[in-house]
């Protein structure tokens, strides 16, 4: 897909920017060492990430032995789901994998759901509804918009954790504390969204729109078929962002949610994680982890491009 | 203004308008600007979240003033957004310039030092609470193990918990500024190098000239961004720090912080007003943070 005002942030070409690739063998060599602290910083990445990953996969056994391996020696999806736990016999060395230690209908499925459908519905509903005022205060000669725009500004200065407890005073007048709407509605207005879009749209010229209107198309038609498509790029970086902030939202539901059918994947593991410490439930946990990042993790690898550009972006606009 | 649209025309053109402007005002107004005026008010206030509030001045103010837990928010809040946002800027940079190329090995390290970005973030915190066990099972005391050491209570000496709470910070974010560093190299013009090397400037000069001046927004951003997050951090303290359910700081408060330190008031023990105070003084610190912001910015610009 051609998004022309972003390529210019695509990573440049093998060049110096202070440390040469080029040249003598000696500025290369010279170049490795200088790079050398950066690989063993990689190592330190990559240690975590391969601990977590090793845990899903060992038995409870083999995760309380000292000292521990670094090759499961008995690989097992026990920690997903175990079928020789029972809740009546104790089993010695088998505890409930993920999928089963949860008492609500579909068990983790249920957090799955709920973070998956809280996600998707934000992200769409707060482009949609912020694209709508973009596009009025971008393009429409409005009384009052200069104003709207600068108070929408100001806001974005406003950490959120100030509006934490009014908001949750609402929830609970409105009767919606333990429910989607909590999760959604306070969610959708996102000034910096809107912000991000007006800045895009203004660099839009307006034959487009205008043309549309010669020809007789209502505004909403023209949102739609228009601006909408002409933000494309724009709505497909802020679509990363919310997602990602989306999914990992944890103090929020923290507050708002009270049972367990209502949580989402971060409030259900902090609530697992509060039960069980041992080393032996690591498994579980560590598989729970593993279920959560694999969606983000999976939309990275997929829009890969999109993500660095719409991050670059902005960065540098913002 | 003399408009060459009909009244009723222009009337209804601009109904259209504030229609289609209504769902975010109406949402930017009940979850924003009305809870805001209102936790303004409620800093004001004793209030329990059941019987009405009652206004008592400043009172909750100054409570905070001699409230040590509070001083102690936010001195440890202090060391660690220096701590996080210093290291956490040096290495992004460091990283971009290390890694800025096209080649798939370089390409393969942006991607790795990413990940934690993308990766759910109470898997990182619980990743990290079962790295740093307290006994030999864990991966840390496995490696002070190799080096001949005995087993440390990583997560119960207050001593440590800054420094891990700055590391564990600096590790999931690095990779996030090295994707903007590398932008910002990106846009920086080759001739300005190329220049530069006919006169027979070195490496390092190139860089102290050419480079870091030009980088200058992009490490505006970094830093700025970098402190905002920091002083809102209440995920790493709460998931990897608390210590059963009424213990929100860690071994001693110490990684107690202004975010925590607000939950713990506000939904521990129920004191809504004194919360609320606490809220405002995180936004002042905020606010005066963001106008720094646009005030570098436009002097970027004026330059």
């Amino acid at each position: 897909m051609a998004v022309a005002p972003m390529d210019t942030i695509a990573p440049v070409q093998q060049s110096p920017h202070g440390t040469p690739t080029g040249g003598s063998r000696r500025a290369r060599i010279n170049a490795h060492l200088l790079r050398l602290p950066f690989y063993l910083l990689a190592l330190t990445m990559i240690a975590p990430f391969y601990w977590l990953l090793i845990t899903v996969f060992k038995p409870p056994r083999e995760l309380a032995r000292t000292p521990p391996s670094f090759v499961p020696e008995s690989p097992t999806f026990a920690n997903f789901y175990d079928p020789e736990w029972s809740a009546q016999a104790v089993n010695p060395g088998h505890l409930q994998g993920i999928f089963q230690r949860y008492q609500v209908d579909l068990g983790f499925w249920r957090f799955m759901f709920n973070s998956i459908l809280i996600t998707t519905s934000i992200t769409v509903g707060s482009l949609l509804i912020c694209s709508l005022a973009a596009y009025v205060i971008a393009k429409h000669d409005i009384k009052g918009r200069r104003t709207i725009f600068l108070l929408i500004i100001a806001s974005m200065m406003v950490p959120w954790q100030t509006t934490l407890i009014p908001n949750y005073v609402i929830m609970r007048n409105l009767g919606w504390l333990d429910s989607y709407e909590a999760y959604i509605v306070p969610a959708l207005a996102k000034a910096f969204v809107l912000f991000f879009l007006v800045q895009f749209l203004q660099s839009i010229p307006n034959e487009l729109i205008q043309a549309a209107r010669v020809d007789g198309a209502g505004e909403w038609r023209i949102w739609w078929r228009i601006v909408l498509p002409l933000l494309r790029p724009a709505l497909a970086a802020m679509s990363i962002f919310i997602v990602l902030a989306e999914w990992n939202n944890f103090l929020w539901p923290l507050i708002i949610v009270q049972s367990d059918e209502m949580a989402n994947i971060p409030v259900a593991l902090a609530r697992l994680n509060s039960y069980f410490g041992g080393p032996d439930h690591q498994g579980a946990i560590m598989a729970g982890g593993l279920l959560a990042s694999v969606p983000t993790i999976a939309f990275f690898l997929i829009f890969q491009k999109y993500f660095t550009r719409g991050i670059a972006l902005s960065g540098i606009k913002g | 203004m003399a408009s060459p649209i009909p009244l009723r025309g222009r009337l209804r053109r601009y109904g259209t308008s504030y229609a289609m402007l209504l769902p975010f005002l109406a949402l930017f107004a009940g979850f924003l600007l009305w809870p805001l005026a209102n936790s303004l008010y409620l800093s004001f206030t004793t209030f329990d979240g059941i019987n009405p509030a009652v206004f008592t001045g400043v009172d909750n103010f100054v409570q905070l003033a001699s409230d040590t837990r509070f001083r102690h928010a936010l001195g440890n809040t202090a060391l660690y957004v220096v701590g996080s946002v210093v290291l956490g800027t040096l290495l992004s940079l460091g990283l971009a310039l290390a890694f800025n190329g096209t080649s798939w090995p370089h390409r393969i390290m942006r991607t790795l030092f990413f990940l934690p970005s993308v990766t759910s973030s109470i898997a990182l915190m619980l990743m990290w609470k079962w790295v740093l066990y307290p006994s030999d099972v864990g991966l840390a005391n496995t490696i002070v193990d190799w080096f001949g050491g005995s087993a440390v209570a990583w997560l119960a000496t207050p001593g440590l918990t800054i420094p891990i709470l700055v590391l564990m910070s600096v590790w999931g974010g690095m990779g996030y500024g090295m994707v903007l560093y590398v932008a910002g190299l990106g846009s920086i013009p080759q001739e300005y190098y190329e220049a530069a090397k006919i006169d027979g400037a070195s490496t390092w000069r190139q860089f102290r000239h050419i480079t870091l001046p030009l980088l200058r927004p992009v490490t505006t951003y970094v830093v700025v961004t970098g402190l905002i997050g920091a002083f809102q951090v209440f995920e790493a303290v709460y998931i990897v720090f608390s210590q059963g359910a009424n213990t929100i700081g860690g071994v001693l408060d110490s990684g107690l912080m202004i975010v925590p330190y607000l939950y713990d008031q506000g939904f521990t023990h129920f004191r809504l007003g004194y919360a609320s105070a606490i809220a405002w003084v995180l936004f002042l610190v905020i606010f005066v943070l963001s106008l720094i912001n646009l005030r570098v910015g436009r002097a970027m610009k004026e330059l």
